[in-house]
C-alpha cells in the first residue's frame, strides 16, 4: 500500500518535472505557431544547457545568476541566426523540399549538438550541484530546490505570457501565427518576427535547463525525448496557448510519475509517445482545429 | 504482357552490374564485401523510403523502425531454433502485418503531422525493445547463433537491392504508381475523379516496410547482433532518408547515386577520423537539408554535363519520351473523341438526380436550407445565384466532398449518402472546381489519362496516354500534350479541369465556373462544348455560370439559389420574370438589389 505521503511526494515531484517539460514546449509551441516547423533540435538545447550550466558551475564556480545574465543572450542570438541562415532560405522552396529540408537542418543541428556536449563535456549525467535545505509540510519533504524551480516556473510563465499579450512583439506574433500574408500587408516584418520568436523560444529553453539541472540529471542525450513530449504538451494544450501548454506539461509530468510509482519507472518514456499517437489519432488535426 | 519500360541495353548493363557484383563474393576481400554489402542495404532501405516519400510525398520518417521490427522478428525467431527461411518468411508476414496495423492511424495524418507521429514511432519502438526484455533481451540485444552467412546475405541483399530498382521502374509505369502520385497532388482531387486512395497508401506502405524489414533481417543476419539502439536509434535512423535526398527524392537514379556517394562519405569517415563522426555526419545532413532539399541530380551543372545527363531525367520524363516513340509508330490509329465516350441514348423521362431537403451547416452557418429539385436525364440545367449563396456546397454535397447535415441525395434511384467519393464518381457523376486543381506536377496528357486509368474497366497508363490525346485536342491543349499543368494559365488549368471531368466518362457533370475570364469567342466555343457533350454523348449538366447570356443560349432550365434557399426552378423564360430572382439575382429595375 502506497502512503498518502509518497503519493504526494510522486505529484510534487511530477509538477515540477512537466512545469519543466512545459517551459520546453513553450519555445516550440511559439516557433511552430509562428514559423510552422518543427525544430527536432529544440529539445536538445535544453540538453546542452543544462550539461554546459553543470560544467560551469562544477569546474569554475560560476554563480547561477551570472550564468543566466552571460548565456541567456547568446542562446537567443543562437536561434536568431540558426533560425535566419539555415531555415528561413528553405521556406522559398516548394512544399516537400522545404518540409524535409527542415527536417534533416534541425535533425542534423540536434546530432551536432549532442555529439559536440558530449566531447567537450563527456557523455555522464551531470546535475548542478547545489545543496538546499528540506523541511517538511505535513510529512512530505519539500526542498528550496524544488520551491526555487516551482517560483523560476511561475515567472517565467507569466512573463512569457505577458510579453506576448501586452506588447507589440506578441501582437504581431499573434497576426503572423494566424495569417502570415495579412500580417505582412499590415506592415509586419514576417521574417524578423519569426527568427526573434525562434530566438525567444531557445532562450527560454536555456533558462528551463538551468531550473533542470538545478534537480534533475542531464546528459548531451536527453534531447529528443523532451522534443517528443515538448509535441505531445503542445498538441493536448494547443498550439500557442501557453497556460494549455504548462497544464498539459503538469499532466504528463504527473502521469510519469506515477507510472513509475504504480507499474515500473522504465515505461514512464513510453506515455508520452503513446499518448501523443493517441491524441493525434483522436483529432488528426491537433486540439485547436477540430471543433 | 511486355514489359516496355526494360529494352534491351538496360538488360545488358544490368545483368553486367549484376556479375560483376556477383563476382565480389568470389573474388574480393572480406572488407569490401561488407563494405558493399552496406550499400546495398542503405539502398533497399532508401529506394523503399522513396515509394513513399517521392512518389506519394508522405514523409515517413519511422521508416527505419521497420528495419528494426524486421532484425527483431528474424532474429527472435533464428535464436528459437527456427530455421533461417522460416524465420524469414515469419518476418515478411508479421511486418506486413504490423504495417498494415499501423497504417489505419497514421494515415488519419498530414504533413508535418504524419511526419512527427512516425518520427515518434522510433522512440516507442526503442523503449519498447529495451523493456520487454523477455522477448528482446532488453538492452543486452539479441545474439544470432553462430553460422557463416556473410556471402549468403550478401547474393541475398543483391537481389533485394535489384528487385527494389526493378520494382521502382515498375511502379513508375503503373496504374500504382500514377495512383501515388495523384495522392501526392491532391487527395481529394483523386477521389473525385474515381480513384479509391485508401488502399493504395496501405499497399504503398506495406510494400515499403517489407522491403526495410527485410533489409533489417539480412543486416542483423549478416552481423549476428543487433540491440535496441543500432536498429531504433535516431542517430542512424535518418541516414537512408538523407541519401534519399542527398541525391534527388522521386527520381529514379536519384536513391542510388545518394547512397554510393554518402555511404563512401561514411565508410571515409569510419576510416580516417577518429572522434566527432557524428558530428560531421549531422553537419551532412544539415548541408543537404539547407543547400540541396531538391537533390545532386536536379542541380543545374548535371543537366548540362553531357554524359551525366541522363540522371536528371525526371519520371515523367521518361513516360514522354516512351509516348512519343509510340505515337509516332501507331499514329495511323487515330482515336477519337467517340471511342472514349461512347454513346448514351437520352430518356428524358428518366430521373437522373433527386435532391431531396438537402441541409448543409457549418457550425452555425446554413450554407444549404432544405433544397430540393429533380434533374432529368439529357437536361442541361444551369444554376445560378449571389456568390455566397451554396452552389459550390451544393456540388460539394452532390460529389461526397462534403456529407449533407440532412437529406437525400439520389443518382439513378442508388442513395448516394452512404457511398464514398471514388464510389460516387464511378458511378457516373464527373465535377469541376471553380478554383481549377489539375495535378500540378503531371502534364496536360497525364492528368486528362488519369480518370480513363481508373474509372470504368480501367485502361493501362500506356494506352490511357494515348486515348487522352483526343481529349487534348477536344479542350484545344493539344500543343501543350506534354507539359507540365502547374506551368500553364489559369484558363488553361480550367481547360484541363473540365477534360478531365469528361475522361471520367461521367452521365452527370457538374460544371463550375469554367466559362468566367474568357473572352467572349471562347465563351461561345465553352458553349458548343457542353451542348457537344449532352447531343452527341447524352451527358447531362448542371452549370453554374456567372456569365449570364453564356447560360440562356443552352440551358434547358434553371435553378436559382438565394443564400442557401432554392428560390426558383423553371424553364428560363418563366424564372426570367420571378420577383425573387430579379431582385436576388439580377437586380431590379432601379439596378440595386433591395437589401
Amino acid at each position: 500500500m502506497i502512503s498518502i505521503e509518497v503519493l504526494a511526494q510522486v505529484v510534487l515531484g511530477g509538477i515540477l518535472i512537466g512545469g519543466l517539460y512545459a517551459l520546453v514546449a513553450f519555445g516550440l509551441s511559439l516557433i511552430y505557431g509562428v514559423v510552422r516547423i518543427l525544430n527536432f533540435s529544440h529539445g536538445t538545447l535544453l540538453a546542452v544547457g543544462g550539461v554546459l550550466a553543470s560544467t560551469l558551475y562544477a569546474t569554475w564556480g560560476v554563480s547561477l545568476s551570472l550564468m543566466t545574465l552571460l548565456l541567456t543572450p547568446i542562446f537567443f542570438a543562437y536561434g536568431y541566426l540558426f533560425f535566419k541562415y539555415l531555415l528561413e532560405p528553405l521556406s522559398k522552396k516548394n512544399h516537400f523540399e522545404s518540409t524535409v529540408g527542415t527536417v534533416l537542418v534541425t535533425v542534423g543541428a540536434l546530432l551536432i549538438m549532442s555529439d559536440l556536449t558530449a566531447k567537450f563535456a563527456g557523455p555522464a549525467q551531470k546535475n548542478i550541484n547545489i545543496q538546499f535545505d528540506t523541511f517538511e509540510i505535513s510529512g512530505v519533504i519539500v526542498s528550496t530546490t524544488q520551491i526555487i524551480i516551482l517560483l523560476g516556473i511561475i515567472f517565467l510563465t507569466l512573463a512569457l505570457h505577458y510579453l506576448l499579450k501586452l506588447t507589440w512583439f506578441g501582437r504581431a506574433v499573434k497576426a503572423v501565427t494566424q495569417d502570415p500574408l495579412g500580417a505582412k500587408l499590415c506592415g509586419i516584418n514576417s521574417g524578423k518576427i519569426k527568427a526573434t520568436t525562434f530566438a525567444f523560444g531557445s532562450a527560454t529553453v536555456f533558462l528551463a535547463s538551468i531550473l533542470y539541472a538545478l534537480s534533475f540529471p542531464v546528459d548531451p542525450y536527453i534531447g529528443f525525448g523532451l522534443t517528443v513530449k515538448a509535441f505531445t504538451i503542445i498538441i493536448l494544450g494547443g498550439i500557442g496557448n501557453l497556460p494549455g501548454a504548462l497544464l498539459a506539461g503538469i499532466f504528463i509530468g504527473v502521469a510519469e510519475g506515477l507510472t513509475g510509482l504504480f507499474w515500473k519507472p522504465e515505461w514512464a518514456p513510453a506515455l508520452s509517445v503513446i499518448l501523443l499517437l493517441i491524441i493525434l489519432i483522436i483529432f488528426p488535426q491537433g486540439f485547436q482545429k477540430s471543433k | 504482357m511486355k514489359l516496355s519500360y526494360i529494352n534491351n541495353q538496360m538488360v545488358f548493363l544490368g545483368s553486367l552490374a549484376l556479375l560483376g557484383l556477383l563476382g565480389i563474393v568470389q573474388f574480393a576481400n572480406a572488407y569490401l564485401i561488407s563494405f558493399v554489402f552496406t550499400i546495398l542495404i542503405y539502398y533497399i532501405l532508401a529506394q523503399s523510403w522513396d515509394w513513399i516519400a517521392g512518389e506519394m510525398g508522405y514523409v515517413n520518417l519511422g521508416h527505419y523502425c521497420f528495419y528494426g521490427i524486421g532484425a527483431y522478428i528474424f532474429g527472435i525467431f533464428l535464436v528459437e531454433g527456427y530455421t533461417s527461411s522460416t524465420a524469414m518468411l515469419l518476418n515478411i508476414v508479421m511486418t506486413s502485418f504490423i504495417a498494415i496495423i499501423i497504417s489505419y492511424p497514421l494515415y488519419r495524418l498530414k504533413g508535418d503531422y504524419f511526419a512527427f507521429a512516425t518520427l515518434a514511432l522510433l522512440p516507442l519502438m526503442e523503449v519498447l525493445a529495451y523493456n520487454l526484455s523477455s522477448i528482446t533481451k532488453g538492452g543486452d540485444g539479441i545474439v544470432f547463433p553462430i553460422q557463416k552467412v556473410s556471402s549468403l546475405t550478401y547474393v541475398l541483399a543483391l537481389v533485394l537491392s535489384f528487385i527494389s530498382f526493378i520494382l521502382t521502374l515498375w511502379i513508375n509505369r503503373s496504374r500504382f504508381g500514377y495512383a501515388l502520385r495523384a495522392i501526392r497532388n491532391d487527395e481529394e482531387v483523386s477521389e473525385v475523379i474515381g480513384i479509391k486512395i485508401f488502399p493504395y497508401k496501405v499497399k504503398v506502405l506495406v510494400l515499403s516496410a517489407l522491403f526495410a524489414g527485410l533489409a533489417g533481417a539480412l543486416q542483423g543476419w549478416q552481423m549476428s547482433f543487433i540491440d535496441p539502439g543500432s536498429v531504433f536509434g535516431l542517430n542512424v535512423a535518418l541516414v537512408p532518408i538523407a541519401m534519399v535526398l542527398f541525391g534527388g527524392s522521386g527520381m529514379r537514379w536519384g536513391p542510388l547515386v545518394g547512397v554510393i556517394l554518402l555511404a563512401c562519405i561514411q565508410q571515409w569517415m569510419l576510416v580516417n577520423l577518429k572522434m566527432l563522426q557524428t558530428t560531421i555526419y549531422g553537419l551532412i545532413i544539415l548541408c543537404i537539408g539547407r543547400f540541396m532539399p531538391g537533390g545532386l541530380l536536379r542541380a543545374g551543372w548535371i543537366k548540362k554535363t553531357k554524359f551525366l545527363s541522363f540522371l536528371s531525367k525526371e519520371h515523367h520524363e521518361y513516360m514522354t519520351d516512351q509516348l512519343e516513340k509510340s505515337v509516332i509508330q501507331s499514329d495511323a490509329k487515330q482515336i477519337s473523341l467517340q471511342d472514349i465516350l461512347g454513346t448514351r441514348t437520352i430518356n428524358r423521362q428518366i430521373l437522373i438526380l433527386e435532391c431531396e431537403h438537402i441541409t448543409k451547416s457549418f457550425g452555425g452557418n446554413v450554407a444549404l436550407d432544405d433544397v430540393s429539385f429533380k434533374i432529368n436525364q439529357g437536361e442541361i440545367v444551369g444554376l445560378i445565384g449571389a456568390n455566397g449563396s451554396g452552389k459550390t456546397t451544393l456540388f460539394n454535397c452532390i460529389s461526397g466532398v462534403f456529407k449533407p447535415t440532412s437529406g437525400k441525395i439520389r443518382f439513378l434511384n442508388q442513395e448516394l449518402s452512404g457511398k464514398s467519393r471514388d464510389e460516387i464518381a464511378q458511378i457516373g457523376i464527373g465535377r469541376t472546381y471553380q478554383l481549377p486543381r489539375p495535378f500540378g506536377d503531371l502534364t496536360v496528357l497525364e492528368n486528362l489519362a488519369m480518370p480513363l486509368m481508373f474509372g470504368g474497366e480501367g485502361m493501362s497508363p500506356h494506352e490511357a496516354l494515348i486515348n487522352a490525346r483526343a481529349l487534348a485536342t477536344f479542350i484545344k491543349l493539344s500543343n501543350k500534350e506534354m507539359v507540365r499543368s502547374d506551368s500553364l494559365s489559369l484558363q488553361e488549368k480550367k481547360a484541363i479541369e473540365f477534360g478531365r471531368a469528361i475522361a471520367l466518362r461521367p452521365s452527370l457533370l457538374l460544371v463550375d465556373e469554367v466559362a468566367s475570364g474568357l473572352t467572349p469567342i471562347e465563351v461561345n466555343q465553352f458553349v458548343e462544348h457542353i451542348r457537344t457533350i449532352r447531343n452527341h454523348y447524352g451527358v447531362t449538366v448542371i452549370w453554374v455560370e456567372h456569365i449570364f447570356s453564356a447560360l440562356t443560349q443552352v440551358v434547358d432550365r434553371l435553378i436559382v439559389l438565394d443564400t442557401g434557399r432554392l428560390v426558383a426552378d423553371g424553364p428560363l423564360a418563366e424564372v426570367l420574370k420571378d420577383e425573387k430572382v430579379i431582385a436576388s439575382y439580377l437586380g431590379n429595375a432601379k439596378g440595386v438589389t433591395n437589401a
